[in-house]
């Protein structure tokens, strides 16, 4: 898609989703490199020199960077357009894509839903088919929920496998950043393109990054009764339908509750450490819930916080060893119930909408405990025309197994391919 | 707890803080069997060794 392209549809599209903060063009590509000449736009938290990032906020309305981002640098030098950046939930802190000072991201197959967060218009903006592809971050399920909810690819990388420098921080124990495209193949070029080792952040490793040739077998774990009694029979339907592409073994499912506690544990408390002095300074500048959620992790005992760190490889292990014991990945709902409204997870959605967000990131948080990689790929619409979204999740830098078993899932099935119907 | 780290609650927040905080506090049965040698670095290197 040509930048003019990629302007025309924003112009149609941007009233309906408010996928865009800015449109002004930030890179305009070298012409040559993987990524030479295809448009794309990333969520406003990734850096770049001389030019605004945002963060979702208010407290960071009109910052400007001094550095650029590592991922920026490396599409920057594989070709890539960058040509604006996106909306997103206020400093990543919050799963649906409501927007308390930038407005919310509205889903591209229905705006009275969410999009899922906290990379809404990274997804919104793909599910338009404005920008090839997009990153986004996940901390907690914050590219595998968008990428469910609008029916679009997202690969969340492993711990380490991604640079995080020049990016916003949340949680600095559990951040990554990968791809949000419309299909496996397009996300594992800009994977191959944004992986690898980098000084300026300690934790990523030179571990190789190659997707693995189509046509392999990939064995596939699954807990088929825990599906069929846990999530939406229309969710169920569409997730064992999927499963049936691959050769299956049946597995116990991961404690995903217990493991989902421990990774918010972490979350709150490395959000909270990272946020401490506007909390103290300028609380009433965050929204109400991003404020509420700060507040949380400064209740959190310190001793509480290092021993779920501690409790993380046995838990890793456990899960590489008895999940994945005869298997190269685990599939299970990227979200297992039916997405709710925006009115229903806003600022006004009542008593239940506690109930209804943990609802929604039920299964995403464990795999950001582990520290593993997870593909989020869409595989069918429940009743109302909304996406259905399943997980792979694999060992520890196995993107490129989960992308090639993607990638073979893909290329039997066309819930990738559709778009939702533009704006009139 | 809060004030004392300077952090001020909004209003009508406190009640409801207790009880979320509460249930980050769940049972693991893997407590009991950690070595005491464990620390948050040991996930490293079990990354390392069942990475793919």
């Amino acid at each position: 898609m040509s930048l003019e392209q990629a302007r025309q549809r924003i112009a149609r599209w941007q009233p309906r989703i408010n996928a865009f903060v800015s449109t002004e063009p930030r890179a305009a590509g070298s012409g040559r490199g993987p990524l030479a000449g295809r448009a794309l736009a990333h969520k406003d938290m990734f850096y770049r020199a001389g030019l605004v990032s945002n963060c979702g906020s208010k407290i960071r309305k009109g910052w400007v960077a001094a550095e650029t981002a590592a991922v920026l640098e490396r599409l920057d030098a594989a070709g890539a357009l960058d040509i604006g950046t996106l909306n997103m939930a206020e400093f990543a802190y919050g799963p649906t894509g409501h927007n308390d000072h930038w407005g919310d991201c509205c889903n591209p197959w229905n705006p009275e839903y969410i999009t899922g967060g906290s990379s809404s218009g990274s997804a919104a903006a793909v599910a338009a088919g404005i920008v090839f592809a997009a990153l986004g971050s996940d901390t907690g399920g914050s590219i595998r929920l968008p990428a469910s909810a609008c029916g679009v690819t997202g690969l969340k990388t492993t711990w380490g496998r991604v640079s995080r420098h020049g990016a916003m921080p949340l949680s600095h124990s559990l951040d990554t950043i990968g791809p949000l495209a419309r299909s496996a193949e397009d996300c594992a070029l800009v994977y191959g393109v944004i992986a690898g080792r980098d000084v300026r952040d300690p934790v990523t490793v030179h571990a190789p990054a190659e997707v693995a040739a189509d046509g392999m077998a990939r064995t596939i774990a699954i807990s088929s009764r825990w599906i069929r009694e846990n999530a939406h029979p229309e969710i169920a339907q569409a997730i064992l339908d999927a499963a049936r592409c691959f050769h299956l073994v049946e597995a116990e499912p991961p404690p995903f509750d217990l493991l989902s506690a421990h990774c918010l544990t972490v979350m709150q408390s490395e959000a909270s450490a990272q946020h401490a002095q506007w909390m103290r300074e300028r609380p009433q500048d965050y929204s109400s819930a991003v404020r509420a959620r700060l507040e949380a992790g400064f209740a959190i005992p310190a001793a509480q916080y290092v021993e779920v760190l501690r409790l993380r490889g046995a838990w890793l292990e456990r899960f590489c060893g008895e999940t994945l014991r005869q298997a190269d990945a685990y599939l299970v709902p990227a979200i297992a119930v039916p997405l709710p409204t925006r009115a229903e997870t806003g600022p006004r959605g009542g008593p239940d909408m506690p109930q209804r967000l943990a609802e929604v990131t039920r299964l995403t948080r464990w795999v950001n405990y582990l520290g593993v990689p997870s593909l989020s790929l869409p595989c069918g619409f429940d009743s109302r025309g909304l996406p259905i979204g399943l997980q792979l999740v694999g060992r520890p830098f196995a993107e490129g197994t989960l992308l090639a078993a993607g990638r073979a899932y893909q290329r039997a099935t066309d819930w990738h391919r559709r778009l939702p119907p533009d704006p009139r | 707890m809060l004030a004392s780290q300077g952090i001020a609650l909004a209003a009508g927040r406190a009640e409801r803080l207790a009880p979320g905080v509460n249930a980050l506090n769940v049972e693991d049965p893997l407590r009991g069997e950690m070595p005491f040698e464990v620390d948050a670095t040991t996930y490293l290197s079990v990354a390392k060794r069942v990475q793919a």
